[in-house]
């Protein structure tokens, strides 16, 4: 790095104070680094830069209470427990709700702070899930919340680390969970959720506690969840006034969940808040399209390589203001073949300016997309995502094998099978079936069919990308990269003239060869 | 019979008797009838332009030739309503588009 000053080791900004790693039976060890740390700094699923934190926004309260200072902190004080608290920035974002306690801030805070610099690559491949370090949020977490074993464990500093940044969450949660039992964990989770139903609460926080699975019926009572009026605390503020349409908000973040195929999340239609964050999901189900008040989400630190077009479709329809996809697997757009550049992307003469401009970082091979002038631009087009590239198409048959090329007559009608697995998905009891109960009842002709049929009932029917009809069996399909970047900040900043675009992978499907585009 | 192949209907015969005439374009949209009925193919179907369909019966085959009536209708249609299929109806319908290469 030939940076004037210096950064400091990304170790420092963890190991803030030295003196927590002199535990009992660590001491020798406390300046070694566990060497899992070290293999987990060399397989990077590294993939872009970006200033964006990819966490969930932080919680602040205010001291905007006159006698709330130091000297008097004990002493009581009229309205005390009712500060402001913030979302976000401290610097001036929306209250959130006020009359929660200041225990709950606590408790939100997450043994993964979230903070990732940008300048610096090492520290987010510490902090992606690689192959290797696959098991590093369960160990932290065994090591953090397992009272019995703190110095024989041979990831100790983990544990000094982690009690540093979150004093609290050893305390409140060692009661809980006892250890890697699955069904402990599901039981924490059900207890949670009951507590957030009873008290009307809409702030889920199912964070951190190594699920697996999300077992079926956890999340469907969050349907229901109504929010009591507080009106009994005297003197009423403007605060008691609120909402109490529930603002829904569910944290997942720092699980083990690997599939949300199939998963109650989605019938949650009130969602607005949704995270994800550091899980080992290797796809976003099109499902998603059915959370249409989702305003926040945060799927970032996962193992992704595309995501479902229905997110843009929540995006550019839906409530979406805020998605949050990086760090993950996403292949760049310079590795992937024969694209074609969309629109003004990929004019040459616009290309040819663009190198003779830049000096030598640009290479013919690399071109890197930016936002510039064009014709027809206009002023949202700061704002909405933008249509940057498209991949090849792939085309399936009316089972949905890949064919090589289109040979058949392009028909927009859907197919007969199509017709009648659109009406079997919607039999009763299709989404019970057993693998057993299909290869006993049905012809092993129509079993790979019917197989389908009951993963769109589970999932949830797909709908087709151009025409949005519903369909079971995809036609045709092919990857779009769109640039997102308004809505990677949470639109707090449009995009400027001359602005590098960071296009995302959007995988679409669509319900007929008449919907593909056509041959180019 | 007479030559009909270059007919515009043809008669699709269930396994239980009931005949079904539509127009040829339509019943062509199954591989296995334009098969069936390429003249080029010498077979007896498609000389008499009369197929029948041993495997389907009377109920089966009604939906089947709605269905097909249906696709010859939405072909180049943006907005292709739902066609309705009786829950009773549709493994059948399953298997016999399976059959019919539709």
């Amino acid at each position: 790095m030939d940076n004037e000053i210096p950064l400091p080791p990304p170790r420092r900004v963890r190991y803030r104070s030295p003196s927590r790693f002199a535990l009992p039976g660590s001491g020798s060890g406390s300046g070694s680094i566990p060497s899992s740390f070290h293999k987990s700094r060399r397989f990077s699923r590294f993939d872009d830069r970006s200033s964006q934190p990819s966490s969930d926004p932080a919680l602040f309260s205010s001291d905007d209470i006159p006698a709330s200072g130091v000297e008097n902190y004990h002493a009581p004080v009229e309205g005390a427990g009712r500060k402001r608290r913030y979302r976000g920035t401290w610097w001036g974002e929306q209250v959130i709700d006020p009359k929660r306690k200041r225990a709950d801030f606590k408790e939100k805070r997450n043994v993964d702070s979230g903070v990732w610099m940008g300048s610096d690559d090492s520290f987010a491949e510490s902090c992606l899930p690689s192959e290797d370090a696959s098991n590093w949020g369960e160990d932290l977490l065994k090591t953090v919340l397992d009272p019995r074993a703190p110095s024989k464990a041979p990831n100790a500093p983990y544990l000094a680390r982690a009690s540093e940044s979150t004093p609290i969450l050893g305390q409140s949660r060692a009661t809980t969970i006892q250890g890697p039992v699955e069904s402990e964990e599901h039981k924490y989770a059900k207890a949670v959720i009951d507590t957030c139903l009873e008290r009307g609460d809409d702030n889920v926080d199912l964070g951190g506690i190594n699920l697996r699975t999300i077992p079926p019926g956890l999340l469907r009572p969050l349907q229901h969840l109504t929010k009591l009026p507080s009106l009994q605390e005297a003197p009423i503020s403007e605060n008691a006034y609120s909402s109490l349409q529930p603002f829904l908000r569910l944290y997942l973040s720092n699980n083990s969940l690997t599939n949300l195929d199939a998963s109650e999340i989605f019938e949650l239609k009130d969602l607005t808040v949704l995270s994800l964050r550091n899980n080992k999901l290797t796809r976003i189900p099109e499902a998603i399209r059915k959370l249409t008040a989702l305003q926040v989400l945060n799927i970032s630190v996962n193992r992704l390589s595309e995501l479902p077009w229905d997110l843009l479709w929540l995006m550019q329809q839906g409530e979406l203001k805020h998605l949050t996809a990086r760090p993950n697997s996403f292949p760049t757009i310079d590795e992937s073949d024969s694209i074609e550049w969309h629109g003004p992307f990929g004019n040459p003469d616009n290309e040819d300016r663009d190198m003779d401009e830049d000096d030598e970082d640009v290479t013919p091979s690399k071109y890197i997309p930016t936002f510039r002038d064009y014709e027809g631009r206009q002023a949202q087009d700061e704002r909405i995502p933008l249509h940057v590239a498209s991949g090849p198409v792939e085309y399936f048959d009316m089972e949905g094998r890949p064919v090589n090329a289109r040979d058949q007559i392009v028909s927009s009608a859907p197919s007969l099978r199509e017709v009648s697995l659109r009406a079997i998905s919607r039999l009763p009891g299709v989404e019970q079936l057993t693998d057993e109960e299909l290869n006993d009842e049905f012809p092993a002709l129509v079993i790979p069919l019917i197989a389908l049929a009951r993963r769109a009932r589970q999932e949830g029917i797909r709908h087709c990308s151009v025409c949005e009809r519903e369909f079971v069996i995809p036609r045709a399909a092919w990857t779009e990269w769109w640039d997102c970047t308004p809505h990677e900040n949470g639109m707090k900043r449009a995009r400027v003239l001359g602005e590098q675009l960071r296009p995302l992978p959007f995988k679409r499907s669509v319900c007929s060869w008449a919907c593909a585009p056509r041959e180019r | 019979m007479a030559s009909q192949t270059d007919s515009v209907y043809v008669t699709l015969v269930s396994s239980d008797g009931f005949e079904f005439i539509i127009p040829r374009s339509a019943a062509c949209i199954s591989g296995t009838i334009r098969r069936m009925l390429d003249p080029a193919s010498k077979f007896s179907e498609a000389l008499t332009g009369r197929c029948v369909l041993e495997t389907l019966n009377g109920v089966v085959l009604e939906k089947v030739c709605e269905y097909f009536l249906y696709n010859e209708k939405h072909k180049d249609q943006v907005n292709v309503p739902d066609m309705e299929i009786p829950a009773e109806l549709c493994l059948e319908l399953l298997m016999a588009a399976d059959y019919l290469d539709t």
